[in-house]
């Protein structure tokens, strides 16, 4: 002892914690059976393992026989080693083997505290392990969930994601299992915080968490509002919830067609010919100050009639007339053309395939020049007519 | 003496002995084994090549008239009907009326009920029916040729295009038929006649198109700016042409595209003015027919126009030649 604290103060002294002097204090000799808690709990009807230790000090390595006494009746008590049901054990020296008591309380036992004794028994020594077995309510499983950002705002077209924490409060591992309760039309996807996975559920050890996230996506024509869901933690015996809130804003979705969705038309060169467009907006707020205008190929003309749009309402519907006159020089054929409508928030466009023709006028001026032949045939036949 | 009564009296009979006597002449039978002979090689040619094409084009049979493998010498049938039909057409025409001069027959005739009028037109309607018939016979073979070996019926608006085509092609036969008996009037040699005709064919045939060439560029305004882009100039293009279109050759070429070629971007040459008309315009896209017949009809209006001309020419020289027994 005198030697250990001087080595002590020796290592205080010098700065250092020095395993060679805890080392020198020699460990005592025999055989023990330890545990850290000799008093646990055991739930009735279900199985208890405690986790024991068999240590040799300084013996040479025997056989050690292994006995359990004072088991209450009814219940079932082994020794584990390894995982199997083992009678004797064998520590080598200055070591020692880990032991698993499985204990098995019948569903009815009595609340209480049964003593039991643990024996390991070699030809030289014996170790004994006095144990309290107590038959109580134990801990429930329980289960908590918190949401980090319980509010989310955006608008129809986004996603929700609310990142949430489970934590296993109970005392055993867990298969936790979600759900969402959400309004009609919204799709709730569940994946780890910061994985793609899509789960639906999760292992979580005793005392553990994990973070999660949910991704709630609203159906594409939603009102703008507040939407409530809950988001439900499950698990053997044990559940939880926390209410989430989904504030949706209007936008307006606008979208540009022809007349009975035609996206053609056609037009002679250089005459201005009418294509009717109908604006529309399928979004859930009212679009303010649409603008219209189109791209055509150069030397062309576009005028929209009207020009701009002041309001138009969700599920409104507006004709637009663009009148197109093609260059007076335009070969016939297919045009491409860009019709476009702007607003506050959105916008949209659409090409349109514009078939330009050629005035038939030449053809007509065709026709009077074989019609100014025949009649100068018709001239000679009258004029050189003879026998 | 100033004619009495309809100057048609007499066409029915001079057109059905003229029609006859073609039909059944040696002559005839060699231009048709050449017309049928060539229209068949050269449309095996182009089914043999064709089938070997993966790509599958919209418009296939009209396509029969235009293949030509590039860099081979074997041309088109368009191509090879720009050749021959003038040939015929010469071959029918450059003897019809002085050869009745020469047999000493044109004063029998006459002396029938039948007018001056109507011997002429008689004679140029069965000529041009005999063209028109073994250019039928040439356009149906085409078309069963390619039923048998292709596969695919021809669409409606094929066969549209290839009738118009016929027409077209018809018309210009009907002009170089004019040419020939205009000939056969002025001269009395039949030699002469087939000659001034070949004449006047090659050189609308090979002089021509290089003294295009050659004075369109001299006779168009300059353009600085389609000089630096390399393309030809408007009024180059203009020139070229207007020029070009002189031969009846060119419009039939030009007509006959314009016919057979829905797409019109591959028919156009591409000007420094064309680049503004052209913006935005959507590639591959082919007319309707009906724009297809606009852009031909100057053309087709011009070889009818011709045809009408030509056949007035000779007529009135016709009537002014003495005709003695």
């Amino acid at each position: 002892m005198r030697t250990a604290t001087l080595s002590l103060l020796f290592a205080v002294v010098l700065g250092f914690a020095s395993p060679v002097a805890l080392a020198a204090d020699p460990p005592p000799k025999g055989l023990w059976l330890t545990t850290d808690f000799p008093s646990a709990t055991a739930r009735a009807g279900e199985i208890t393992t405690i986790r024991l230790k068999l240590q040799n000090s300084g013996l040479p390595p025997e056989v050690a026989a292994l006995s359990v006494s004072g088991v209450p009746e009814g219940w079932k008590v082994d020794l584990l080693g390894g995982g199997q049901p083992v009678t004797a054990a064998m520590p080598p020296s200055n070591d020692s083997v880990t032991l698993s008591l499985r204990v098995e309380a019948p569903a009815k036992s009595a609340a209480g505290s049964y003593p039991i004794v643990v024996h390991a028994k070699t030809a030289s020594a014996s170790a004994d392990l006095p144990m309290t077995l107590s038959v109580g309510t134990g801990l429930a499983a329980k289960l908590a969930v918190k949401v980090k950002l319980p509010e989310l705002r955006g608008n129809p077209k986004s996603n929700f994601d609310f990142q949430f924490t489970v934590t296993n409060e109970s005392g055993k591992d867990l298969v936790v299992r979600f759900g969402a309760d959400t309004q009609k039309g919204f799709t709730s996807t569940f994946s780890e915080a910061y994985g793609t996975n899509e789960l639906s559920s999760i292992p979580i050890e005793a005392g553990q968490s994990k973070d999660l996230k949910v991704s709630f996506k609203p159906p594409r024509d939603v009102a703008a509002g507040s939407y409530p869901a809950r988001i439900r933690v499950e698990a053997e015996g044990a559940s939880d919830q926390t209410q989430v809130t989904m504030l949706i804003q209007g936008q307006p979705t606008l979208r540009l067609a022809g007349k009975d969705g035609r996206l053609s038309g056609e037009a002679e060169a250089g005459k201005p010919s009418p294509l009717t467009l109908v604006v529309s907006n399928d979004g859930t707020a009212a679009a303010e100050e649409i603008e219209i205008n189109g791209t055509v190929p150069q030397n062309w003309k576009v005028d929209f009639s009207p020009k701009t749009i002041d309001k138009l309402g969700p599920g409104e519907k507006k004709d637009v007339v663009a009148t197109i006159t093609p260059f007076n020089k335009a070969l016939a054929g297919d045009y491409q053309s860009t019709m476009r409508v702007t607003a506050k928030g959105d916008s949209a466009s659409s090409d349109f395939r514009i078939t330009v023709t050629t005035s038939t006028l030449w053809g007509i001026v065709g026709v009077g020049i074989i019609a100014v032949a025949l009649l100068v045939l018709v001239g000679a036949v009258a004029r050189f007519g003879r026998r | 003496m100033q004619r009495e009564g309809s100057p048609f009296t007499g066409v029915g009979a001079v057109f059905l002995k003229e029609y006859a006597d073609h039909l059944s002449s040696v002559r005839m039978r060699v231009l048709e084994l050449l017309v049928v002979a060539i229209g068949v090689v050269i449309v095996a040619f182009a089914i043999v090549n064709m089938r070997e094409t993966v790509t599958r084009d919209e418009f296939l049979f009209l396509n029969l008239f235009l293949y030509q493998r590039e860099g081979s010498i074997v041309p088109s049938l368009l191509g090879v009907l720009a050749i021959l039909i003038p040939l015929m057409a010469i071959g029918l025409g450059f003897d019809s009326v002085n050869s009745e001069f020469n047999r000493r027959t044109m004063s029998r005739i006459l002396a029938q009920p039948i007018y001056r009028d109507a011997l002429l037109l008689g004679k140029f309607l069965a000529g041009l029916c005999t063209l028109s018939t073994g250019l039928i016979a040439l356009w149906l073979l085409i078309v069963g040729a390619a039923l048998i070996t292709m596969g695919v019926p021809p669409s409606g608006e094929e066969v549209a295009r290839s009738i118009a085509f016929l027409f077209v092609a018809i018309a210009f036969a009907g002009v170089w038929l004019a040419i020939a008996m205009l000939f056969s009037v002025m001269f009395r040699s039949a030699a002469t006649s087939a000659l001034c005709a070949l004449g006047l064919w090659l050189f609308m045939t090979l002089v021509w198109p290089i003294m295009v060439e050659v004075l369109a560029p001299m006779l168009a305004t300059p353009d600085p700016l389609a000089a630096r882009l390399g393309l030809p100039s408007d009024s180059q293009v203009d020139w070229y042409l207007g020029l070009a279109r002189v031969s009846p050759a060119s419009l039939f070429g030009d007509a006959s595209m314009a016919v057979l070629q829905p797409d019109p971007n591959m028919t156009r040459i591409p000007t420094i003015g064309m680049l503004g008309q052209l913006q935005g315009m959507v590639r591959g896209g082919a007319l309707p027919l009906n724009q297809s017949l606009l852009l031909a009809w100057p053309q087709i209006t011009a070889l009818i126009a011709a045809v009408i001309v030509v056949f007035a020419i000779a007529y009135v020289a016709f009537q002014r030649q003495e005709v003695r027994a």
